[in-house]
């Protein structure tokens, strides 16, 4: 399958290759919530005191990823709600080794694979693993059909691969050779901007021979780096077993995880949009207070902060207060408030839109501002076909659209809505200003719950009847 | 501005609900978004949007006319202007009134149909002849339908339509000869009428019985022929047109096939001995007949209208062939003398029928994705 739509929005505030070591807090507030994981399961007490790498709390719906404590110190629970506050921070005495009689015992139950996964696990490198096709994280005891490695972020403003990787190209490939061990002739597909590089060839000679890497190289476009994309694009089905998907940072929690036995904590994480006065990258551990950065890089007062990218990101909602474990990126824009002035008839030299609307189409590609204005009122759609033309799933948007606005579920079932990966880009580009992604994830949504529901009625059907057999066997007994 | 903005402000409440004016709110949102953008945000991912509006759409088109508009003042006369306000009175005032009934927004569609609608007229029709076709036009073709982005027809067209078989005598008697003065007609408020009995457009000329006469190409290139106010001067036409490939808000794909079909099909029937023209050659009278009539019009700007049209790349090449293989059997083979308009109602209809085979095959080939 080859790619389809893509467009990039080029949107001022692009973060810097350089990596800023932020100032060690005092006090860490480590989010219990994030893009994933819920942890339900506390595992620390009031008042106890920690050293860096101990698990917090686990979340029991998702193979007991663990909430690692980035650094030592006194644990307050209930103080902020949903959050575990560490407090008198330090980061001495990192205590990091698993026990060596759980280690021994874990061998003897699983093996040397075992062990090697149940370090990933209980590392906290697991959690930079996700399922290809539906995003969730994978069985981190099951075995992949293959294996996609992405150093790419295409979405403004995600932190990117290339900066991880500066420096630490060693540890990237040792933790490439790290994951190999884990499978057995499954292939890495390993997806690079420029298969050609000297960064390629750099990466080639150092895993000859140790790993079955195949690399792939995708076009600069949003979001051809989104896994189900690629997926798709390597021809992968779903029902051949899962396909786990990690990046850059991923691999390199990996090699952190089995090389040196450390747990993995600190992570770069980038800040870039049009409220932030230098865009840049930064050196964070989970839990960091985001007051610390809005004070150092925020300077716009209305200013929305979304955790993530500006496609899909989420509004970073105010109770929270530390970055969560999930974070790839804080993207600052600015609020929209001033009203346009016959804004429809003017040129547009700085202002450029996907259809060529603007005097800007003239003028080489720039950077744009952006703020959250929508510009324009909810219209009607009027089938002007921008949003199959962007959209990367090979899908018709309007035309769900057009089947949910008639209540048609069953259609936009049919329609495929269920290869939409939300990238959003078809929200972006409708003249109309029609929320399609939000009603697609939505439809998304009700077409696997009444699934769901089906499949209970079923089940409840199936026992009934059981029942009833067993009932009238056991009267038949009787009559005997 | 902020003067306006004020005003705007405090005259509000008297349009909201509970107001006194609160049936006229449609009118009062119209006039505060046509001087304000509207000051929403997003409330989700994706948190920024593309900046091109349905006001900006729209007003490209509005931009890719004005050559036209201007060319027909130059040609026709003055009277252009009176025609231009007659169409917007009287079709905002059937697109109000809905609005007001329905309680939404008007939308932007009525004033690109407001422009378009006197360039497809003859120059001379009486006003109160262009307020009944656009006020028929939108009613019946647009907001029975549920309003822009719901009509099959195109509201233009179907008001087109609906004069020229309510009212022939007058439509035929209203062409002007075009002004042959250096100025132009930027002097006068209408050029000469011509003789109706007599016939008057190129196409109707060269089409009638006794003793036809084709017009030269060069003068229908540049417009000084009679036709209606803004189809006459292909070239300007063709420049607007371009402007609007351009700026992709309309697909070169309907243009492209439209325009091809004709040309193929008028060539094959030249070539094929199937018509003869006073002219020699084969590509003389197929060059003559893609600037005559409303051809270039109809293709650039009523053909490539995405509602109206079919949605589906594929469906846009079908379109095309349909309405040009059209223009060109009706033009040569009936007794009507100028057959776009009936080719892209026709079109009109088997788009969503096209649309519904391509979406089938898509959606055939979906099944197995992924």
């Amino acid at each position: 399958m080859r790619f389809r739509g893509g467009y990039n929005v080029l949107l001022k505030g692009k973060p810097q290759s350089a990596v800023k070591a932020m100032p060690e807090p005092k006090v860490l507030h480590l989010p219990l919530r994030s893009e994933r994981f819920t942890f339900t399961d506390i595992r620390v007490k009031n008042g106890q005191k920690v050293s860096g790498g101990d698990v917090l709390a686990k979340d029991p719906d998702n193979y007991e990823v663990p909430l690692l404590a980035p650094r030592s110190g006194t644990i307050r629970l209930k103080t902020v709600e949903n959050h575990i506050v560490l407090e008198d921070a330090a980061r001495l005495e990192e205590h990091a080794d698993i026990a060596v009689k759980e280690m021994q015992h874990v061998e003897r139950q699983m093996g040397t694979a075992g062990v090697k996964r149940y370090k990933l696990l209980s590392l906290g490198a697991w959690q930079f693993f996700y399922d290809a096709f539906t995003g969730a994280l994978p069985d981190p005891l099951g075995t992949p059909q293959a294996v996609i490695v992405s150093t790419m972020s295409l979405e403004p403003f995600l932190t990117r691969g290339d900066v991880q990787l500066h420096k630490r190209l060693l540890n990237f490939t040792r933790g490439l050779e790290h994951l190999q061990s884990l499978l057995e002739y499954q292939p890495i597909y390993l997806v690079l901007p420029d298969i050609t590089s000297e960064f390629a060839n750099l990466i080639r000679n150092q895993i000859r021979g140790y790993a079955w890497v195949k690399m792939l190289e995708i076009p600069l476009k949003y979001p051809y780096d989104n896994f189900t994309i690629l997926a798709r694009r390597l021809n992968l089905k779903p029902g051949e077993g899962p396909v786990w998907a990690v990046r850059t940072e991923g691999i390199l929690a990996v090699d952190r995880a089995l090389t040196l036995t450390k747990p993995c904590t600190v992570r770069i994480v980038s800040i870039g949009g049009m409220g932030v006065n230098t865009p840049t990258h930064m050196k964070v551990m989970p839990g960091y207070p985001i007051q610390k950065i809005k004070e150092e890089y925020v300077f716009e007062p209305a200013a929305r902060v979304i955790n993530g990218g500006i496609l899909t990101g989420k509004i970073l909602p105010a109770e929270t207060m530390g970055i969560d474990t999930e974070c790839r990126g804080i993207t600052v824009l600015r609020e929209h408030e001033e009203r346009e002035f016959l804004g429809f008839i003017r040129p547009g030299w700085d202002r450029h839109c996907y259809a060529d609307c603007y005097l800007s189409s003239l003028r080489k590609k720039f950077r744009e501002q952006f703020t959250t204005g929508i510009r324009g009122e909810l219209r009607p759609c009027i089938a002007c076909n921008y949003c199959e033309e962007v959209c990367p799933a090979g899908i018709m948007p309007y035309l769900i659209h057009k089947y949910l606005y008639a209540y048609l579920l069953e259609e936009a079932e049919q329609a495929r809505v269920d290869l939409c990966v939300e990238c959003g880009l078809c929200s972006y580009v409708c003249p109309s200003k029609i929320d399609l992604r939000k009603q697609l994830i939505d439809a998304k949504d009700l077409i696997a719950k009444e699934k769901e529901e089906i499949r209970q009625e079923q089940l409840h059907q199936e026992e009934i009847r059981k029942q009833q057999e067993e009932a009238r066997k056991q009267s038949e007994e009787k009559t005997e | 501005m902020k003067w306006l903005l004020k005003i705007i402000d405090a005259v509000r409440p008297t349009f909201e609900e509970g107001g006194r004016l609160r049936l006229f709110n449609p009118v009062f949102g119209a006039l505060e978004h046509f001087f304000f953008a509207p000051s929403t945000k997003t409330i989700g991912a994706p948190h920024i949007r593309d900046p091109l509006d349905l006001k900006r759409l729209m007003s490209m088109v509005i931009i890719a006319v004005v050559p036209s508009v201007l060319a027909a003042f130059y040609f026709f006369g003055l009277r252009f202007l009176a025609m231009i306000i007659v169409s917007y009175a009287a079709g905002l005032t059937v697109e109000a009134i809905f609005a007001m009934i329905r309680k939404e927004g008007i939308n932007e569609g009525f004033f690109v149909t407001g422009i378009l609608w006197p360039l497809i007229l003859p120059p001379n029709l009486p006003l109160w002849m262009v307020a009944l076709g656009v006020a028929f036009g939108v009613f019946i073709g647009k907001e029975l339908f549920g309003g822009t982005g719901r009509n099959i027809f195109n509201p233009a067209l179907v008001g087109r339509c609906f004069l020229s078989l309510a009212y022939p005598k007058t439509m035929a008697a209203s062409w002007v000869k075009p002004s042959d003065e250096l100025i132009g007609g930027f002097l006068t408020w209408v050029t000469p009428s011509l003789d109706a009995v007599s016939g008057a457009t190129p196409l109707a000329l060269a089409k009638r019985a006794v003793d036809p006469e084709m017009e030269s190409i060069a003068h229908m290139l540049l417009g000084r022929v009679s036709g209606s106010a803004g189809e006459t001067s292909a070239i300007l036409i063709i420049l607007g047109g371009v402007f609007l490939l351009f700026t992709r808000v309309a697909s070169w794909r309907t243009v492209v096939s439209i325009l091809g079909s004709f040309v193929i099909l008028t060539g094959a029937l030249v070539v094929g001995d199937a018509v003869k023209y006073p002219m020699p050659g084969v590509f003389g009278p197929v060059i003559w007949h893609l600037f005559a009539g409303g051809l270039l019009f109809g293709a650039f700007y009523m053909a490539t209208d995405p509602v109206t049209g079919p949605t589906t790349n594929a469906g846009k090449w079908f379109y095309g062939i349909v309405i040009g293989s059209t223009t060109v059997l009706i033009r040569n083979f009936t007794g009507y003398v100028e057959g776009v308009t009936f080719a892209i109602l026709l079109g009109n209809i088997v788009a969503p029928i096209l649309d519904e085979i391509v979406v089938g095959i898509r959606l055939r080939r979906l099944k197995n994705e992924g």
